[in-house]
């Protein structure tokens, strides 16, 4: 009698331990980024992403081309990340609006929801691109100012 | 007599591996919970300054804001959205450009926040903040 009550215990808490890790890798498995699709106002035949001869585009119009020497760059704001074209992703903060950064050339970029001062990814240089939301709901490149590529740049 | 000791002894062997597995329940929950919750929270940045504590927005106002395109003035947006709850701390985005941000807690929704965004004497644009 003992011995059966011990192990329905023991079964019982292997399960809710079962249970509860399924419901922790599930939280994980379950999200997934699709790249993120815009229209640019300025188009160029080549973007980051595209290949010329073999080799792969990094950077194109509107991009500040930064040295990272395989430094990090930090989310500016509290925001998401979302894939794009390449090795492009998409920073977008509900503080922000009517802007989007694109970053090219980070390593294994973090996606997804991050806080502001989280790590967005490393690499050798980093493409920045600030768009502006035009009325015609396209997104055109501006000048991003030297405060959101600092805040990008260092960590708070 | 001795069945009293024997019946302790057999709840006390039952209660061990119950607390035990209690206790490893307790702390995986706690760790998804915090894995939750330091995922989801997001309280977005804090008002810089304080304009009318009891300001909200109602649906009526919003649906109107929607018809606005960007770029308009942003005197036109102000006339019907009025004061705003709040203003964020001021930014600069465009270089060269300075930005003004204003919330408003929705009427119908107060944790959600509409945020909108000025440049100059512009309207760029806003979003919605989940609190």
């Amino acid at each position: 009698m003992r011995g059966t009550s011990l192990v329905f215990v023991r079964l019982g808490i292997a399960i809710a331990i079962l249970v509860l890790l399924r419901l922790g890798c599930s939280r994980q498995q379950t999200t997934e980024f699709t790249p993120k699709k815009i229209q640019l106002a300025q188009t160029w035949e080549l973007q980051p992403g595209s290949a010329i001869a073999g080799y792969s585009v990094a950077g194109g119009l509107g991009d500040i081309s930064i040295v990272l020497a395989g430094k990090s760059v930090f989310a500016p704001f509290a925001g998401s990340v979302q894939p794009y074209q390449g090795t492009c992703v998409l920073f977008a903060s509900d503080e922000v609006p009517a802007y989007l950064f694109r970053l090219c050339g980070l390593k294994q970029p973090q996606l997804g929801d991050v806080r502001q001062g989280d790590v967005i990814g490393s690499g050798t240089y980093l493409q920045f691109a600030a768009l502006r939301k035009q009325p015609n709901g396209t997104w055109a490149f501006v000048e991003p100012s030297r405060n959101i590529l600092e805040r990008t740049l260092k960590q708070p | 007599m001795k069945r009293n000791t024997f019946q302790r002894l057999d709840l006390k062997s039952l209660f061990k591996p119950l607390l035990l597995g209690g206790f490893v329940v307790a702390i995986l929950g706690l760790l998804l919970d915090l894995h939750g919750a330091v995922k989801a929270k997001n309280h977005g940045e804090v008002c810089q300054e304080i304009v009318q504590s009891k300001a909200t927005l109602s649906r009526a106002q919003l649906a109107k804001l929607l018809t606005i395109p960007e770029r308009d003035p942003k005197t036109k947006v102000q006339s019907i959205l009025k004061a705003p709850y709040c203003k964020l701390p001021k930014l600069e985005v465009r270089a060269g450009v300075k930005a003004e941000r204003e919330a408003y807690p929705l009427e119908f929704d107060p944790q959600t926040w509409l945020v909108i965004l000025y440049e100059g004497d512009e309207y760029a644009g806003y979003q919605f903040s989940f609190r």
